[in-house]
């Protein structure tokens, strides 16, 4: 059974209303939930603190808050321990408290085994409810949060990167607009003040999921219960987002900086999350079109395995994390969802060619559909694929508190029912109500971003050269095509950056 | 390297080796060992896991077997060929297979070993995977061109890990420290091999005719399914399979007798990297070197360590430490590293790695320390075999060492036996500065 969502139109209070409606089984908004998942016999036991508060909820100016005052609990020591004397502990259980943080919620967890898991809570509980804010471990992690945002981020990973600048793109103005690490110039203000009242304002009861899962004793959700019941009683009301801004036609940044490949990020908002009907229906177009690491990924097919540019290409009707192996992550659960292509990195001389072919599949996606073979296929590819999603604790927890956030019992088990019940029209009727080819950011890491700005301006032509002199005639004969397909792109919407200038502080640099 | 002692009983039957857990075994589940007469060795472990099966094949052919020059990474290529497909079942036809199966699927390469694993739901679906990976591993059918069109994808391989200053440190330190053995590169392999990849057709069939062959190869099934049947199951389509009886003469690295440095300055704004790697043993279940050397990493370099705790939580001088002892076939570097906050700070934090490594070969590590190191490995080890994948990909590694899971519980056992005196043995052993290599990487200072 499930119940609707709806986003963004009725006001805070409302909506924080109704997102409790479907997120706990309660009537307190004020209290804890939880998701238990008791496996007898089970060795292992994962403990699951989720908070719905994230990025989004930092204040202006504080950019990357809610990653250092978690972070803070999760790397730094309690009031009565040094974060030495808590790593000692949990050395020889083999365990420790792993956060994330992203737009709308953020996890704390942990797996131990349960030989271990009256020691290992003692020192978990301790951290989220009487921790320490000491300024040693304020500082390391401060230092350590700056160093990520003006050396490795722009520096040392650029596909990350570039997702990041296609979401400054997506979110200009919004609070979806920072990664969830801040920006130096907000980062470098955060005193342990700050961390300090954000945690009273947000680590409440009403915020909070406890998950269990695995060989928990029987009295052992009940304890958990009690001891988070010492947290203020009271809830973050859910804020009303803005709306998503659609790009005007092809809205190009060009992150500037020395590098022997180029990283190509692209997408543009959609209108749903997986709480709407339509999301199984183009589900299956973005798995067709794109399904992350798997050769069923038709961009993979044209990118990779026809002309062997790059390691993989694909594409994301929703904020895509990588879990286990490929599969999803969970609990980044969003009120706004995009759509998102991504191309992995690929030499210097065959980008404009790539970005050509990307947006051209894309049209062909929007105008031509899918076919009904394989629409047929990519079906049984996904009711088969998603049996494997929840497999460890931590999956299955994961999936189950995401089922609820978009009101779901069980959405794996309901995308089992719906799929059978699709036809071909309802993929492609989503594919035409949701996806477009005319409107789109495009985030590009490369050097020479000027020389790529006029070739994009200008649709130069971009031929690409192969080190296979015998390429089957059909490859060749598009590449015709692809290599002249025309872009509108308007020089007034391309923005050549250094890359160095990136994360500064809040927004594109130089708006 | 460990090989099965057993008697060939006759060319028509099976060595069939059930292995019901002991007590003192770490390895929590029964699993069973056969051996075709080509030489494929199975090692099946039924789960209760319902409904998931997860079918690795693992071929010991990784970049310590690019022993000639310009073939450096040739094993994680060829991983990338072994889904060209065959005759019966074309490249379009294995993918569609898959995709109809809802497999989570790929392959991997490292140093030692190339896997690959097709993870899949629904027992019914056994037969039909254990006939096309058979068919695809004896039958393999792909040309020039499709190799030529292939070779390109690892130059992007190469490409989507190239603004990662790790990547390249170790690159440098492999190839400083190492003369002769293919260690000397990593798995991805020089770039300027890797582009010249397109021109190795009749390389690559050389290549497979060596190393993909039933003699070389390890079948590891793991989850929900009936172990007889399987069986049943690999003879039928397996059997056909034709040994290689090639043996691979890796070079032998000469002894390092001179300390070396290196140094490589990045482009572009980032945190500084030190590496320091020693010649180490290769791995062994017998002998305690390996063991000692483990639980010493841990000692010393581990995030409860107190060189970690000065470094990265106190002084706050290192963003991270940490050491590398992984256990391969060969002898191989233990390297200790460390990500530095500011350049200026590598010199004293390299002195410091090197004051610990000293006190390590005179300061023998606490009892009660080594109690919880043993435990921190045995709750590790736990917390990985939580999944029918969790189960395969751990056993995958240590039976690409040794051919055999047991060397995890014998591992494991001479875990419990190292003593505090053994691990400064193997520092004095070990941790010779003649036999050491500086590798350091800092560029584009902040700000």
């Amino acid at each position: 059974m499930r119940k609707r969502m709806l986003f963004g139109v009725l006001g805070i209070i409302a909506l924080g209303m109704m997102i409790m409606s479907i997120s706990c089984h309660k009537e307190n908004p004020n209290t804890l939930t939880s998701e238990l998942l008791p496996l007898e016999g089970n060795p292992l036991v994962h403990i699951r603190i989720l908070v719905k508060v994230g990025s989004a909820n930092d204040p202006t100016g504080k950019e990357g808050l809610a990653s250092l005052t978690f972070g803070l609990l999760a790397g730094g020591g309690t009031r009565t321990r040094t974060y030495k004397e808590l790593t000692d502990a949990f050395y020889p259980m083999a365990a420790g408290v792993a956060v994330r943080v992203d737009k709308e919620m953020s996890v704390f967890s942990g797996t131990v085994h349960r030989d271990n898991l009256d020691r290992y809570y003692a020192i978990f509980k301790e951290m989220l409810l009487d921790p320490g804010f000491r300024e040693e471990d304020f500082n390391r992690l401060k230092t350590n949060q700056l160093n990520f945002l003006e050396k490795t981020l722009v520096s040392n990973m650029d596909e990350p990167f570039g997702k990041e600048i296609l979401n400054l793109m997506l979110y200009e103005g919004h609070p979806y607009h920072h990664p969830p690490s801040g920006t130096v110039e907000t980062v470098s203000s955060i005193t342990p003040d700050d961390v300090r009242a954000f945690y009273k304002d947000q680590l409440v009861q009403g915020n909070i999921v406890i998950g269990l899962a695995g060989g928990y004793p029987a009295d052992f959700a009940a304890r958990m219960t009690a001891d988070f019941g010492a947290l203020p009683q009271t809830f973050t009301p859910h804020f009303s987002l803005p709306p998503q801004r659609m790009p005007e036609g092809l809205e190009v940044v060009i992150a500037d900086k020395q590098t022997p490949a180029t990283a190509i990020s692209m997408g543009f908002p959609v209108s749903l999350t997986r709480a709407s009907d339509d999301f199984f229906a183009l589900w299956i177009a973005g798995s067709h079109f794109g399904e992350h690491r798997q050769h069923v990924s038709h961009l993979f097919q044209k990118i990779r395995e026809e002309r062997g540019q790059n390691y993989g290409d694909y594409a994301y009707i929703e904020h895509f994390i990588q879990g286990r192996d490929k599969f999803p992550s969970t609990n980044t659960c969003r009120q706004q969802q995009y759509f998102s292509i991504w191309i992995r990195p690929l030499a210097n001389s065959n980008r404009h060619f790539v970005i050509r072919q990307a947006l051209r599949e894309l049209r062909k996606l929007v105008e031509e559909g899918i076919s009904e073979e394989r629409f047929e296929l990519v079906r049984t590819y996904l009711l088969n694929y998603t049996k494997l999603y929840a497999q460890t604790l931590e999956e299955r927890l994961g999936w189950k508190s995401d089922s609820r956030y978009y009101g779901y019992e069980d959405f794996l088990a309901e995308a089992q029912a719906r799929f059978p019940r699709l036809t071909r029209e309802d993929v492609n009727r989503a594919i035409r109500k949701y996806l477009n080819f005319r409107n789109v950011y495009i985030a590009v890491i490369t050097q020479d971003g000027e020389g790529l700005k006029k070739a994009l301006v200008e649709n130069a032509a971009s031929p690409i050269v192969y080190a296979n002199p015998n390429m089957p005639k059909a490859v060749l004969d598009e590449d015709q095509v692809i290599q002249a397909y025309p872009l509108e792109v308007k020089a007034e919407k391309v923005m050549v950056i250094p890359a160095s200038n990136f994360f500064r502080k809040p927004g594109l640099p130089g708006r | 390297m460990l090989k099965f002692i057993l008697p060939v009983l006759s060319l028509s039957l099976f060595l069939i080796l059930p292995q019901p857990v002991k007590s003192s075994d770490i390895f929590p589940y029964a699993y069973k060992i056969e051996e075709l007469d080509n030489g494929l060795k199975v090692v099946s472990i039924p789960l209760p896991n319902p409904n998931i099966i997860s079918y690795y094949t693992i071929v010991r052919s990784g970049s310590r077997n690019e022993v000639e020059p310009g073939k450096s990474g040739f094993a994680h290529f060829f991983e990338h060929i072994m889904f060209k497909g065959t005759k019966k079942v074309p490249r379009a036809a294995y993918e569609e297979f898959l995709t109809l199966l809802g497999a989570g699927t790929n392959g991997y390469t490292s140093d030692d070993f190339t896997c690959y694993f097709v993870v899949f739901a629904g027992r019914e679906n056994l037969g039909k995977v254990v006939e096309t990976e058979a068919d695809r591993f004896i039958n393999l059918t792909y040309d020039e061109e499709m190799l030529k069109t292939e070779a390109p994808v690892i130059e992007g391989e190469y490409y989507a890990s190239v603004s990662n200053p790790g990547r390249r440190l170790e690159e440098l330190l492999r190839d400083t420290a190492f003369i002769s053995h293919s260690y000397k590169h990593t798995t991805l392999g020089y770039l300027g091999d890797i582009l010249d990849m397109p021109n190795q057709f009749e390389y690559s069939q050389l290549f497979k005719q060596r190393f993909y062959a039933p003699d070389n190869t390890i079948l590891l099934v793991a989850g929900d399914f009936d172990h007889g049947q399987l069986m049943e199951l690999i003879r039928k389509h397996y059997g056909s399979w034709e040994r290689s009886n090639y043996t691979l003469v890796t070079p032998t690295e000469p002894p390092q007798t001179e300390a070396k440095r290196a140094h490589y300055e990045w482009p572009t704004p980032t945190l500084a990297r030190l590496a320091i790697g020693f010649h180490g043993p290769a791995y062994s279940d017998v002998a305690i070197d390996q063991a000692a050397l483990d639980l010493m990493a841990e000692a010393a370099f581990s995030p409860s360590s107190p060189l970690y705790q000065r470094l990265v939580i106190s002084e706050q001088k290192c963003l991270s430490l940490s050491a590398d002892f992984e256990s391969h076939r060969d002898p191989y570097l233990l390297s200790l590293s460390a990500v530095v906050k500011k350049d200026e700070d590598l010199p004293s934090v390299e002195e410091a790695i090197w004051n610990e490594v000293e006190r390590l070969k005179s300061e023998p590590v606490a009892p009660d320390l080594l109690a919880k190191i043993k435990s921190n490995l045995k709750y590790a080890l736990a917390n990985q075999l939580g999944t029918t994948d969790g189960v395969a990909g751990v056993l995958s590694f240590y039976v690409s060492l040794a051919t055999d899971p047991a060397t995890l519980n014998r591992l494991y056992g001479l875990y419990e036996q190292v003593t505090p005196q053994d691990i400064t043995a193997m520092a004095r052993k070990y941790f010779v500065k003649a036999r050491s290599t500086v590798a350091t990487l800092s560029g584009g200072s902040a700000r």
